[in-house]
């Protein structure tokens, strides 16, 4: 590790002490599934809607980023706290077979569902034999 | 020595699992959790939970249920949620390389501070969360006594 990694490393969690609380990143728990035709993502993301998600893929990493909000009741006050609301991301490394101009992404009831098409390519093809 | 606390007039009992939330909850409200080490255990659903004198707000965290597959019921001062979720059968030709999102069914109850009304509870389910208003009946709400001069 070269001393400008060590120092990009060292910012990073600097950055992550100072951020308040509400700003915690979680890793949101997810399904991958595949068949012939696509693989198909789906990470719970709670809180979340179509406006607050990113799905960004570069250099073959496939990046989903969602920002839940905490609106409390008003007037009331948090008594007990199991989960927390902030930031959700995760990072997923692509392979070349999917098809990345098509992939296709959709959130309802808290759920990201990212739908990855694979290339013509690799498509597993049944070949019919002749009689 | 006379027991002079007033509220929550009786410590909260804890169903197993509820352990972290009551004890967060016991805290908040006064000690009753005492010497109870806070536990990480994986409850579903997860929950928050917000007080005032009108009552209790209770937000479970359920990406991806139907509401219709959910029920929820009160039995005195015993709010259940119950239901289930991600029950579907994987379908033909599919391969999972990953399966971390729950599955199955849940049920989870909480005890409440005070006796509901489980005419008066209401339930709205947004972006995967639900969340339950559960008023504090008029004879159970806290109320200030004046001192007469």
């Amino acid at each position: 590790m070269t001393d400008k990694e060590v120092t990009r490393v060292e910012d990073k969690d600097i950055e992550r002490m100072q951020a308040p609380e509400t700003d915690a990143v979680y890793v949101p728990d997810v399904d991958i599934c595949e068949n012939n035709e696509r693989v198909l993502l789906t990470a719970d993301m709670a809180g979340v809607d179509e406006k607050s998600v990113d799905v960004t893929v570069d250099s073959g990493v496939l990046t989903v980023e969602g920002r839940a909000q905490l609106d409390g009741p008003a007037g009331y006050k948090l008594v007990g706290q199991e989960y927390g609301v902030g930031r959700y991301r995760r990072d997923f490394t692509l392979s070349d077979a999917v098809n990345t101009e098509g992939i296709k992404a959709r959130v309802r009831n808290g759920v990201l569902q990212v739908t990855l098409p694979k290339q013509e390519a690799v498509k597993t093809r049944k070949i019919e034999i002749e009689a | 020595m006379l027991d002079l606390t007033a509220w929550p007039r009786n410590p909260w009992s804890v169903f197993d699992e509820l352990e972290s939330l009551q004890a967060d909850m016991d805290r908040a409200f006064g000690g009753w959790g005492r010497g109870r080490p806070w536990r990480r255990r994986k409850a579903y659903p997860l929950m928050n939970v917000w007080s005032s004198q009108d009552g209790l707000v209770v937000d479970a965290e359920l990406p991806g249920v139907d509401p219709n597959d959910v029920d929820i019921s009160v039995l005195g001062d015993e709010l259940t949620i119950r239901g289930k979720v991600n029950a579907g059968e994987t379908p033909e030709g599919e391969t999972y390389h990953r399966r971390e999102r729950p599955s199955g069914e849940f049920a989870r109850t909480l005890r409440l501070p005070f006796r509901a009304d489980a005419a008066t509870v209401k339930a709205n389910y947004k972006n995967g969360l639900l969340r339950l208003t559960v008023p504090r009946s008029e004879e159970e709400k806290p109320r200030k006594v004046a001192i007469e001069a």
